[in-house]
């Protein structure tokens, strides 16, 4: 826990001043209320965000969100913004699952015209996506295939029909960050994803079957199209293995170079190198890259996905897209007229309606942004705001945030206990692991429900709708 | 002092601790336990031919980490987990070893990576002790 004194600023967030300690250049900002902030101080997750703050070319606030806990370098739920022209880029500040990210995909189907099948459909969900750790996919891929997906994102899958011009017009950057660098991935790197395009993954990755449960701003909800009672689907996954070895690759090479740029850290992990030094460009050129090929994972687990749907259900189980949005990634945008390297570590942009990267369909609105909650409790959809820019950079938190570690998690209740509870609430589970379903029970978790009520309230974001889930498919 | 290796509390990942007598001894113990942690379960018997590895790294925290991801790299795209661990020679910078294990059915990658969060390599009566976070 850390021993700091923060400053309580209504319920809304706790701030640390830059004179907490000498090495900080910033104050450090956490959204939270009470149980939360109690919460959030057990771990060293506040001792990270301060390290945060400590790195070069930061401005304004290192910014902690209201699911922030304790990650290794960053604490996960942690945002911040160095200058672009002197500022540094952190691998660390990204972390290993580069674009773990989140969409939502809804149906007309209401939720009776799925309950009769519903375990037989989320046991074909999982046939067909492979969730486990390290399987490979149904699509492998050649290294002229595999360049063009870390090169052009989901681009590329509208050439192989597993995406459409509307599915990329809804996903954050269309799907493709232009600034990508193939030839600045590993052939390591390369060789843990080649096979892994279409697979779930471990961990807290997750396929949920849910129910729009309540409308909460019924005029945004319009303009996403989301109704009451509508099946939808939720997809939680990242750049896999190649992701993870282009942040071990460049974490190394920039832990190597920090003394060239007279850069000392507090953590190790927070290794960097001026955004701009050839160092910096390189691994923002293979960032973006592994961030394309986490894109085109969760477009091409859409397409398995849709497949499914329109074997059991036909037209009526088609699935739109709502948006993809992800929540480890280093972008570059201006802010308050100047160009940032913004990290966002287990935090989601949530872009206002003003905003231009906004969707011209959800101007009316703001971007979606989605809070799943752990297995088995509600998930929410919620709008960008347009004063979050001045907030927190335009991010919200990404989940309920992990309040328990996995072994006093799988020590508190094993995992057929969990399996049972979840079917006892109506929830179909496809899990082949007894202890992964325990590690990621709901009780490891913060409450949700109040998580995306400080996000509501302190202007991060506003809430749209409530989901409900009725089958979990993990790894 | 003997080999000895446990998992200690971590909000979100994987925390490591390993002591033994030497540097080249506490890498062949926490490559065992990244080997029970990949699988979630006790290794099957190493098998097949021992395979040479050599990793060459700034220092020896860096050396330590570097040798982690080099087997977490192999298991998850050969789905070759190593358990038997010859070491040839050890010091700060390099690290030569002789290792042997099975080829298990899936790939695992539980584990991420082996990160730099918090590793320390300190000096302790009868040798020394690690702690590293693995992202799982």
């Amino acid at each position: 826990m850390s021993a700091v004194q923060a400053v309580s600023h209504g319920q809304l967030w706790y701030e640390i001043p830059a004179t907490a300690r000498a090495d900080m250049l910033v104050s450090a900002r956490v959204y939270a209320d009470a149980e939360l902030w109690s919460q959030i101080s057990r771990d060293r997750s506040i001792d990270q965000l301060m390290n945060v703050a400590t790195l070069r070319g930061i401005v304004r606030c290192a910014y902690g969100m209201p699911d922030m806990h304790e990650g290794y370098g960053f604490p996960v739920g942690g945002v911040a913004a160095m200058r672009a022209s002197d500022g540094v880029i952190s691998p660390g500040g990204v972390g290993y699952d580069i674009n773990c990210g989140v969409r939502l995909l809804v149906s007309e189907l209401e939720e009776a015209a799925v309950r009769p099948r519903l375990k037989e459909l989320v046991h074909e969900l999982s046939r067909s996506i492979p969730s486990g750790t390290g399987r490979g996919g149904r699509l492998s891929l050649s290294d002229a295939e595999l360049d063009r997906v870390l090169g052009e994102g989901c681009r590329y899958l509208l050439e192989r029909e597993f995406a459409t011009l509307d599915d990329l017009d809804v996903t954050e950057a269309n799907g493709r960050l232009g600034r990508a660098d193939p030839g600045a991935v590993s052939q390591r790197a390369k060789a843990r994803g080649r096979d892994q395009l279409g697979t779930l993954g471990s961990g807290n990755h997750f396929l949920e079957v849910e129910i729009v449960e309540q409308i909460l701003d019924p005029a945004s909800a319009r303009v996403y199209g989301l109704e009451p009672g509508r099946v939808a689907v939720l997809i939680h996954t990242g750049s896999r293995g190649l992701g993870h070895q282009v942040c071990t690759d460049y974490v190394r090479v920039m832990d190597q170079v920090m003394p060239k740029y007279g850069i000392t850290l507090p953590d190790r992990e927070l290794a960097c190198a001026p955004f701009a030094s050839p160092e910096g460009q390189r691994y923002f050129g293979a960032m973006c890259a592994a961030a394309n090929f986490a894109w085109s994972n969760r477009q091409t687990i859409t397409h398995r996905v849709r497949e499914v749907f329109g074997r059991y259900y036909g037209d009526a189980g088609r699935l739109r897209l709502i948006y993809d949005v992800a929540h480890n990634m280093a972008k570059l945008e201006e802010h308050d007229g100047e160009l940032l390297c913004v990290h966002r570590k287990g935090a989601t942009r949530s872009f206002g309606p003003s905003h231009p990267e906004t969707p011209a369909r959800y101007r009316s609105a703001g971007q979606p942004v989605f809070i799943p909650g752990s297995m088995g409790t509600r998930s929410y959809v919620l709008a960008g705001a347009d004063d979050g820019l001045a907030l927190s950079f335009g991010s919200s938190c990404h989940g309920a945030g992990r309040a328990m570690s996995r072994h006093a998690a799988k020590r508190t209740r094993p995992g057929h206990e969990v399996r049972r509870e979840l079917e006892q609430q109506g929830i179909a589970v496809a899990c082949p692991s007894s202890g992964e379903l325990a590690e990621e029970a709901p009780f490891a978790y913060k409450d949700v429900e109040r998580v995306v009520d400080v996000v509501h309230r302190a202007g991060l974001a506003c809430k749209v709708a409530r989901l409900r889930p009725i089958g979990v498919v993990k790894g | 002092m003997g080999t000895a290796s446990e998992l200690l509390e971590h909000t979100a990942e994987v925390k490591l601790r390993v002591r033994a007598p030497s540097f080249g001894e506490l890498a062949a113990e926490a490559g065992r336990a990244v080997a029970r942690i990949e699988l979630g379960r006790v290794p099957p018997h190493a098998e097949g031919p021992w395979r040479e590895l050599e990793i060459g790294s700034a220092d020896r925290e860096a050396l330590l980490v570097d040798w982690l991801n080099e087997l977490i790299f192999f298991a998850e795209t050969e789905r070759w987990v190593a358990t038997e661990f010859e070491v040839q020679s050890a010091t700060d910078t390099l690290l030569r070893v002789r290792a042997r294990g099975a080829i298990v059915e899936e790939a695992p990658a539980r584990i991420k990576a082996a990160t730099f969060h918090g590793l320390r390599i300190v000096a302790v009566p009868g040798g020394l002790q690690a702690e590293v976070i693995f992202d799982v």
